[in-house]
């Protein structure tokens, strides 16, 4: 081994401490997600212009946004949308609510988990649409069946999630509550309540999204108005703006209600900022 | 007082923890528990801060039975265990959640100034560094004012700079309100620094070897001959307890 030498160690030469951190340079990156979806749409719109595309199939951006308005300004657009809104929503809290339950009952005791979580994995195993017939059956082709089959959509997720959530808490933070005298109700709410939280989050966003897909699905078969309803009316009178349209605010419609879902649950997980800020 | 009155722990896989064990830590008292792993260190501490039930024998403090979590009973563990969601004072204020909001205030702004880290209420323990960590969960044992408070290796996952500022720092706290201090550590010299007795178990199952009684009045010197003598005396100690494999002469590097 070769000794420490002394003579080797010496005042490390100045750092420049002082300096400034550079100051960050304003991010354009972001906007290069643009470029892709605004390049292609200016050109197929160039395209079509000139006559180099026919454009029937596939209407160009103008076209699209000439039916989005058409539709907004006879006041349909807002008729349908909030058709499909009201059955995400009724769907989305039938869905949590027997997602939570399940998964709480579940994550609270081993003999329950026992009980439901075979029945539930081979329930969720079966592809949701295959209830449609079903469903149409049982509660007619109004809104109860279309309801019922985004919130069979939405339970699942949520209550993977909840069940997840409860089975991953830390023992040694319920240690915690415990040293502190808690038990019951209090450790409930003190110690495995905000401990599930992220995950619960994480589980309802899923769950929303789902509810997007399936309200889709209910909307197939069989709705006289809703976005669904524009697509499939797009399809059989060959509208294909129609369609585009509707997908469009699919798209807008899903990305906001996440984010509302988002801003609500934002304030109780303030303290997880932190890790992505430092 | 904490004593331990024939206690024995038996796991449900026939593991036996302690055997036998009878213990009395006075008042005031700071004694520090060594020895190998599975010697049931842990599980003395965890049965003294009535997280598990001994199998026989009983525990009590100033004469009052210990079966659950007790008000007069602290616990640090060997991470500091911050609630995330809590800031620095919400944690330290966990265990007062029946007293007034300003009374509450008041304590938890007392312990942090205790630990030095007044400026630190606001933060969430993500922003602290390991060290400042496990004196907020100090704290948070503190401020309840214990009578007894036990540590179960409090010290042992952070570096040896911080490891000997927090030992310094625990015998300012402790001479403060002079809680009766169970310090279970893998660290001789800090078991030797701190403690008035060293208790040393050996294993399978877990029962007391022998017991060493330090009468050097603290603060001590790390570098002096009689601390020196004493390192020797209790890796003997635990060398005959069989805490680890010793030739005549020759302890483990990691021992010393």
């Amino acid at each position: 081994m070769t000794p420490l030498s002394v003579a080797q160690t010496s005042e490390p030469a100045a750092l420049d401490t002082a300096a400034a951190p550079p100051a960050r340079p304003f991010r354009w990156r972001f906007l290069l997600g643009f470029v892709l979806p605004i390049g292609a749409a200016v050109l197929w719109e160039a395209a079509v212009r000139s006559g180099i595309a026919e454009g029937r199939l596939m209407p160009p951006p103008s076209r699209i946004l000439a039916t989005l308005a058409d539709l907004a300004r006879g006041g349909e657009l807002w008729w349908h949308a909030q058709a499909t809104l009201a059955r995400v929503g009724a769907g989305f809290a039938l869905g949590v609510a027997a997602g939570t339950a399940l998964g709480a009952l579940a994550g609270a005791s081993g003999l329950w988990r026992a009980l439901l979580d075979p029945t539930l994995q081979g329930l969720r195993a079966i592809p949701s649409i295959a209830w449609v017939p079903l469903f149409i059956l049982w509660l007619g082709i109004f809104e109860a069946s279309k309801i019922a089959l985004i919130a069979v959509g939405v339970s699942f997720p949520v209550y993977l999630g909840t069940l997840g959530a409860i089975l991953s808490i830390d023992r040694k933070i319920i240690e915690v509550g415990r040293i502190f005298r808690l038990s019951g109700p209090a450790l409930v709410g003190r110690i495995m309540l905000p401990a599930v939280l992220p995950h619960y989050v994480i589980a309802l966003r899923s769950g929303l999204g789902l509810g997007w897909m399936f309200v889709v699905a209910a909307e197939f078969m069989g709705a006289s108005e809703g976005l669904g309803y524009l697509l499939v009316d797009g399809q059989q009178l060959g509208k294909p703006a129609q369609i585009i349209s509707a997908i469009a605010v699919f798209a807008v419609l899903g990305k906001i209600t996440d984010a509302i879902l988002v801003a609500l649950t934002a304030p109780l997980l303030r303290w997880q900022d932190v890790a992505s800020r430092s | 007082m904490l004593a331990l009155n024939a206690v024995s722990k038996r796991y449900p896989n026939g593991t036996r923890a302690l055997a036998d064990i009878s213990l009395a830590v006075n008042a005031g008292e700071i004694l520090a528990i060594v020895g190998g792993s599975g010697c049931g260190k842990s599980t003395l501490l965890r049965l003294a801060a009535g997280l598990e039930a001994p199998t026989a024998g009983h525990v009590q403090v100033d004469g009052e039975p210990i079966a659950a979590p007790h008000p007069a009973v602290g616990l640090v563990f060997q991470e500091p265990r911050l609630l995330p969601w809590l800031t620095v004072a919400g944690n330290v204020g966990f265990g007062l959640a029946a007293l007034a909001p300003q009374d509450r205030a008041a304590k938890v702004d007392a312990a942090l100034t205790r630990v030095g880290l007044a400026d630190y209420a606001g933060r969430w323990p993500r922003e602290l560094s390991g060290g400042q960590a496990q004196r907020v969960a100090l704290a948070r044992a503190l401020v309840a004012n214990p009578r007894v408070l036990l540590l179960d290796e409090p010290f042992s996952a952070l570096d040896a700079f911080t490891r000997v500022d927090l030992q310094d720092h625990l015998l300012d706290l402790w001479a403060d309100t002079r809680p009766t201090l169970v310090l279970v550590t893998h660290d001789i010299e800090e078991a030797l620094v701190l403690a008035d007795r060293v208790m040393v178990m050996r294993a399978h199952p877990g029962r007391i070897a022998g017991v060493l009684t330090l009468d050097t009045p603290r603060p001590r010197d790390r570098q002096s001959a009689t601390f020196d003598r004493a390192k020797r005396q209790l890796l003997a100690d635990l060398g005959r307890a069989g805490a680890y494999r010793s030739g005549e002469e020759a302890f483990p590097a990691a021992a010393i």
